[in-house]
Order: structure tokens, then C-alpha cells, then sequence
């Protein structure tokens, strides 16, 4: 984790780069990829006859999985440990980190390489590591740039999104030491050449979890790097970090994530390797971290439980216009796009967080691109309701007095037509002023404001001939003989 | 321990405080995902080679087990491979027969990562191969089956075209029927393809931390 972490702050969407909605640089290439992916993902739903069907199956063994989440967390936990795995329970982030450390202290760990996973960027775990002298190595290549550059990632699945082959090559050079290029090969074979030796050298690999079988013990991790089987299986102990949602009630059910979380996220049949591990081989430890981490906030509000069925596959960020104009950061926390600005305000808080659901123009695109069917444009309404009345930046006096007034003079003809009156003559003065007051400067600067429209508003036009007007009388179809 | 005890028991509580009077739900059937399409082996056999040669991997056909030692000579030698590890299994050793055994190594409990970054290639049994997505299904019991997978640039698998199935489903029920053998250690790994990453401007790269080629020799 970088050090120059976004203080949160409310988790304020609209930062210096983003205000206005104006194009923030850099964030062009985001934007055009994820428009693409969006694409290209919508064009494999439509080719398969099954793909509605698989996602209301999805939906379903999901919902089954939370509201039995208790028994199927239990019956996993003794799966796992019969064949030898450790678990632990971690109610937040600092008690999931401090397992680590204490795994770190007892086995002397200096190097640990880690493949990608979001519960460690909740936990900040690399911070946390580096403060006791470990060294953390991200292994994802994109996580492993933004390692470098001391960033945090733009994106869940292509986590370096914003960086170009260029702004590698530079940091390759000033990190790593090497003679720059701009060359996607060549940069790729720099990170296998430092990473390789980091995977020899780990004392401990950390991976997520993508699923996990209750009936089995089955821990389901997907990549395409060949990062998670080397963090994995050189190390002599490995860390599985997972999310209390992430457990399904049998092995069984696994394939119809696998087609889905494949193509949904990176457009692929099945990602590169599919890894099914079952408990530690000989002579090697196996950890299991299970983290709830405000995540039974979540499981506590029946009308947002749909967001713990999130696989992660970064499908709602890609259809997002919103995403694709802002890029990740602007989300302030871990999980970005749709999903993030419903999941960030449980799992931190509404009251720093309450402006995220607002960031949509809920148009309904993450939750028709959703491979587990969550219904995220009604997520998002159900909690922009709770951060209105809730304690949380959108509940503010200001902003009450501010939506009563609107009310009381939008409902009234007359001053609905001062109103209009009044925008008239402010859209007229506007090129007097051109300075962007306050809030309103945020719309004023990324945008020109429309024209008056020449001649009377329609209600006067009405008012005047609206009597002489008749409805036009068609002839009703002959009747059927 | 106390204190795992004390978080496992806050959080199972958490949980069932937040789900105390829902109605229980059905448990969902397990959705078919792709219907059977009782394909013969030669269809499967081109499907195969067709997914995966879409996933830039590679496939050399041998019609014996003959055939394939001699394949896999070649391959060896067009590789330039002075050094290649193999899981010890049957198929392994029989299609390895005939190659001098110091250019073999067969790691073994306690070989580290660090001798295995040595090997030019690795031959690994599949014991499976999905037709539809171009995947072969391996079965790693230790440490160092697991590291040829991923370690050496050229990952060699071997099969059988008995071994060939239509698709993801038709291989789960013997997947999951062994997984649920309590003694089952290590992993089962789906490869489709070389390692890829598409990180730096979403371009395309083989061979990333994994092989950079993945061969499948097919007999039969």
C-alpha cells in the first residue's frame, strides 16, 4: 500500500481532479479500455443462450450461500481444517493484519510475495508489514507497478489501467534500475526477471479467495499470471485471505461462476489457471484468515444484502460512464466503480462515505453488465435514502433546507413560473460572470450552458391557444366480420 | 487462542443477529450450465486443438504411445532442452523412456523452488482435457508437482485422447467426488493456455510469471 493513501475524508468524490466532470488527464486510456471491455463482455453475454439463466442461477446459490452464511462458514472452517489448513477468525482489518504479524514474527518471514487480493488492500497489510521491517512483493503485474510507483490500484482486475507502457519504462528506470522502454514484451520480461527471484527467496505467499467450498473445504483461486501458483506453491507457508461472503454451499456449484467470473471479467472462457486447493501438501502450513471487516453491516440492512454477492470481476466498473470518466481513485477507498459506491459506505461507514452511492446517474448499465444479477441501481437508491437520513455528509441542514425550499417553490404555479423567469435572466447574465460560484462552479466548469430558447414558454403558447386545439378524431377500425 | 475464539464466536453472532427471522431459502439446484452434447473423441479432439490454439497454446498429435516418445525427442531437442523435470507418474516415465536420464530430473519432496528455476521444460499429466475451452486439468499432490506447472517457460502436457471431455461440467463430477476425499492434499489447476497478463495498456503478453509456452502432446 502506498503511503500517500487518500485520507478519506468523507470519501469526497469530487477531488481537485475530477471537479466539473471535466476530462481528468491521464485518465483518458482508462476510460476508452473499460469502454471496450464493456463491449466486449456484452457481445459474450448476448452470444450465449444460456448467460440469463446462469446469472439467475448465480443469483440464486448466492442468496442461498448469505442467508445460511453461519452454518456454511462452520462447516467449511471444519472442512478445511481436516485437511490440515489453520483458521482464524478476524473481525476487522487490524486483527486479520496482526494474525499476519504474528505469523511473521513466529517463522522469521522477511520476504512475502503476494498475489492479488482486495481483502489485503481493506487491511492496508503492506503498510503494516513494512512497519515491522517485512517486505511485501505484489506479484500481479499491475499490482506490482502500482506497488512501485507507491499508487493504489485504478481498477479491481487491471489495477494499473492508468500507468502507459511509457510511464512503466520510467518507473522501471527509477525503481528498478533499468535502461528504459517502452515495449510491452520487454517490460514484461523486466517484472519476470525481479519477481522470480522474489518468488525463490519468499518465506510466506499470500493469495485471496475467489470461492469457497463449504462441503469440501475447496479454496477456488483464478488468475492468468501463473502469480498465484508460484505465491502459492514456492513458499513454505501460505496465507488465504478471504471475505465471510465469499463461501458457497458445495463444490458442485462452482462452474457456473467460473463461466461467468471468466468472461465477465477479462472476456475469457475460463481464466488462464483455475487453482482448487485442497489444504497444505506435505510438509507445508496452510493459514486461513476469514475477515468480516464490516461486512456484516451489510448482512444487518435485507434491502442491501444483494451486495455481498459481488464476485469481483470488475464488470460494473467497465459499464460505468461515471467510472470511465473518473477512473478508481476518485472512489477514495478499495473497491471503485458501481459496486464500490454501494459496498465502501458499509463497510467504512455512511458517515464518511454517504456521497458515494450519489456518484451515478443511474442509468442502469453496472447492473444489466452484473454477472450475479445484484441489482446495484437499486442499491445504490436504497443507500443514497439511508445517507439522507442517516448521519453522513448528504445529511446535512443546509442540504434539508435546501431540498424543503425547492419543494415549496416548485409546487406552486406561480412561483414555478418565477422560477423559470429567474433562470432565464440568470442564463443571460451568466456571460457577465465568469467566475464558477462555489458548488455550482462544478457544474459551471465543465459545461456551457444551453440557450435561451427564442419566443414564449409553451405555458404561455398554451394559455393562449391551447383551447382552439382539438384532439385529432381517428376513424375506429372497422369492426371484424 | 483466546482471541480467535472470542472473534470467531463475535462474528458467527453478528451473522446470526442479522439473519434471525428470515425465512429459510431452498437450497438452489445445481444449474446444468452447459447441456451434453455426446460429441465423438475425434470432434472433441479438433475442438480441443482449435480452443487452444485460440489461447495461443500449442498441440502435437502422436497416434501411439510410440509415436509420442518420439515427438516429444523432437520437441526436446527443437526446444534445446538439456535439463527437462517430469511428475513422476506412468505416462510420464513411459514417454520418457528413451531419453537419456541425465537430461531428466524427477523432483522429489524437499527440491526447492531455486534447482527447479534450472529446468529448460516441464511434462506434467493431464488427467483430463476440456474440448471446449482448449484447458487441461492437472492434479498436483506436492509442492514440486505444483512448481512444474509453473516454473519452467515450457510447460509440456501429456494425455490420452480418452481423457478428452465436452466441457467444464462433464469433468466436475469426477472433480468433485474427489475433493471430497477428506485425505485430498494440494491442488487440481485448470491451465488454459501459457501464463498471459494484459496489465501495461491492456496489450496482450505470454509468458508473464508462468511459461511462456504450454504444449500439449496428445496420444491417441
Amino acid at each position: 500500500m502506498s503511503h500517500d493513501t487518500i485520507p478519506l475524508e468523507g470519501a469526497q468524490f469530487l477531488k481537485a481532479e475530477t471537479v466539473g466532470l471535466a476530462e481528468p488527464k491521464g485518465f483518458q486510456a482508462l476510460g476508452e479500455s473499460a469502454e471496450r471491455s464493456a463491449k466486449h463482455t456484452a457481445e459474450i453475454a448476448a452470444s450465449i443462450p444460456y448467460w440469463q439463466e446462469w446469472r439467475d442461477a448465480a443469483n440464486r446459490i448466492k442468496s442461498f450461500s448469505i442467508v445460511n452464511l453461519d452454518k456454511l462458514l462452520v462447516e467449511f472452517e471444519q472442512n478445511v481444517t481436516a485437511r490440515g489448513a489453520t483458521v482464524l477468525w478476524a473481525a476487522d482489518a487490524h486483527e486479520a493484519n496482526q494474525y499476519i504479524l504474528d505469523l511473521v514474527k513466529e517463522h522469521n518471514v522477511k520476504t512475502i510475495v503476494k498475489s492479488k487480493s482486495m481483502v489485503s488492500e481493506e487491511m492496508e497489510l503492506n503498510h503494516a508489514l513494512e512497519a515491522v521491517g517485512a517486505r511485501p512483493v505484489e506479484t500481479d503485474l499491475g499490482e506490482y507497478l502500482v506497488q512501485l510507483a507507491r499508487q493504489r490500484p485504478t481498477h479491481i482486475v487491471t489495477p494499473a489501467l492508468h500507468l502507459s507502457a511509457a510511464d512503466v519504462g520510467h518507473l522501471f528506470q527509477d525503481k528498478l534500475k533499468e535502461p528504459f522502454s517502452a515495449e510491452h514484451q520487454h517490460l514484461t520480461n523486466v517484472a519476470r526477471k525481479h519477481l522470480r527471484e522474489d518468488f525463490i527467496t519468499a518465506d510466506m505467499g499470500i493469495s485471496g479467495c475467489n470461492f469457497a467450498a463449504a462441503d469440501t473445504g475447496t479454496i477456488c483461486v483464478v488468475e492468468n499470471e501463473g502469480n498465484a501458483g508460484l505465491s502459492t506453491s514456492a513458499p513454505p507457508i501460505h496465507v488465504v485471505l478471504m471475505g465471510v461472503e465469499k463461501v458457497i454451499p458445495g463444490i458442485q456449484y462452482l462452474p457456473v461462476f467460473l463461466n461467468l467470473l471468466g468472461r465477465s471479467g477479462t472476456g475469457q472462457k475460463l481464466t488462464t489457471y483455475t487453482h482448487l486447493f485442497h489444504g497444505p501438501p506435505p510438509g507445508r502450513k496452510m493459514v486461513v484468515i476469514i475477515l468480516d471487516n464490516g461486512r456484516t453491516n451489510v448482512l444487518k440492512d435485507p434491502a442491501a444484502r444483494m451486495a455481498l454477492f459481488c464476485i469481483r470481476c470488475g464488470a460494473c466498473l467497465n459499464a460505468c460512464p461515471v467510472y470511465r470518466r473518473t477512473g478508481g481513485w476518485a472512489y477514495g477507498w478499495v473497491y471503485p466503480g458501481p459496486i464500490g459506491a454501494v459496498l465502501t459506505p458499509h463497510l467504512i461507514g455512511i458517515d464518511k462515505a454517504g456521497k458515494l452511492p450519489f456518484a451515478s446517474s443511474l442509468c442502469g448499465a453496472c447492473g444489466e453488465a452484473c454477472p450475479v444479477k445484484i441489482d446495484i441501481p437499486h442499491q445504490l437508491v436504497h443507500m443514497r435514502h439511508r445517507a439522507v437520513n442517516e448521519p453522513s455528509p448528504m445529511n446535512s441542514a443546509l442540504e434539508r433546507l435546501t431540498w424543503a425550499v425547492w419543494a415549496w417553490w416548485f409546487s406552486g404555479p406561480k412561483r414555478y413560473r418565477l422560477a423559470m423567469a429567474m433562470v432565464k435572466l440568470g442564463i443571460r447574465m451568466s456571460k457577465f460572470l465568469p467566475w464558477h460560484p462555489g458548488k455550482l462552479g462544478a457544474w459551471t466548469r465543465g459545461r456551457e450552458l444551453p440557450r435561451v430558447p427564442e419566443g414564449p414558454p409553451f405555458r404561455d403558447w398554451w394559455r393562449k391557444n391551447g383551447t382552439q386545439v382539438k384532439p385529432k378524431t381517428t376513424t375506429p377500425p372497422a369492426a371484424n366480420r | 487462542m483466546t482471541r480467535a475464539m472470542s472473534s470467531r464466536d463475535t462474528i458467527l453472532s453478528r451473522i446470526r443477529t442479522a439473519l434471525s427471522g428470515e425465512p429459510p431459502v431452498e437450497r438452489p439446484p445445481v444449474p446444468e450450465v452447459w447441456p451434453p452434447g455426446n460429441p465423438s473423441v475425434e470432434e472433441m479432439a479438433d475442438r480441443f486443438a482449435e480452443e487452444l490454439q485460440a489461447v495461443s497454446g500449442e498441440i502435437h498429435r502422436a497416434a501411439t504411445m510410440e509415436d509420442a516418445r518420439r515427438r516429444l525427442a523432437e520437441l526436446l531437442d527443437e526446444l534445446s532442452c538439456d535439463l527437462l523435470g517430469a511428475i513422476d507418474r506412468p505416462i510420464c516415465r513411459d514417454v520418457l523412456s528413451e531419453i537419456p536420464s541425465d537430461h531428466l530430473a524427477w523432483p522429489e519432496a524437499g527440491g526447492t523452488a531455486r534447482t527447479m528455476c534450472e529446468l529448460a521444460a516441464g511434462l506434467v499429466p493431464a488427467d483430463a482435457l476440456l474440448a471446449d475451452t482448449g484447458s487441461c486439468l492437472i492434479a498436483c499432490g506436492t509442492p514440486q508437482e505444483r512448481l512444474l506447472c509453473y516454473l519452467p517457460p515450457v510447460c509440456i502436457v501429456i494425455a490420452r485422447t480418452d481423457q478428452l471431455v465436452e466441457h467444464l461440467p462433464a469433468v466436475w463430477e469426477s472433480i468433485a467426488s474427489r475433493s471430497a476425499d477428506p485425505n485430498l492434499r494440494g491442488e487440481f489447476v485448470l491451465v488454459t493456455g501459457p501464463s498471459r497478463t494484459a496489465d501495461i495498456e491492456k496489450i496482450l503478453i505470454l509468458g508473464v510469471h508462468g511459461p511462456k509456452r504450454l504444449i500439449v502432446l496428445l496420444v491417441g
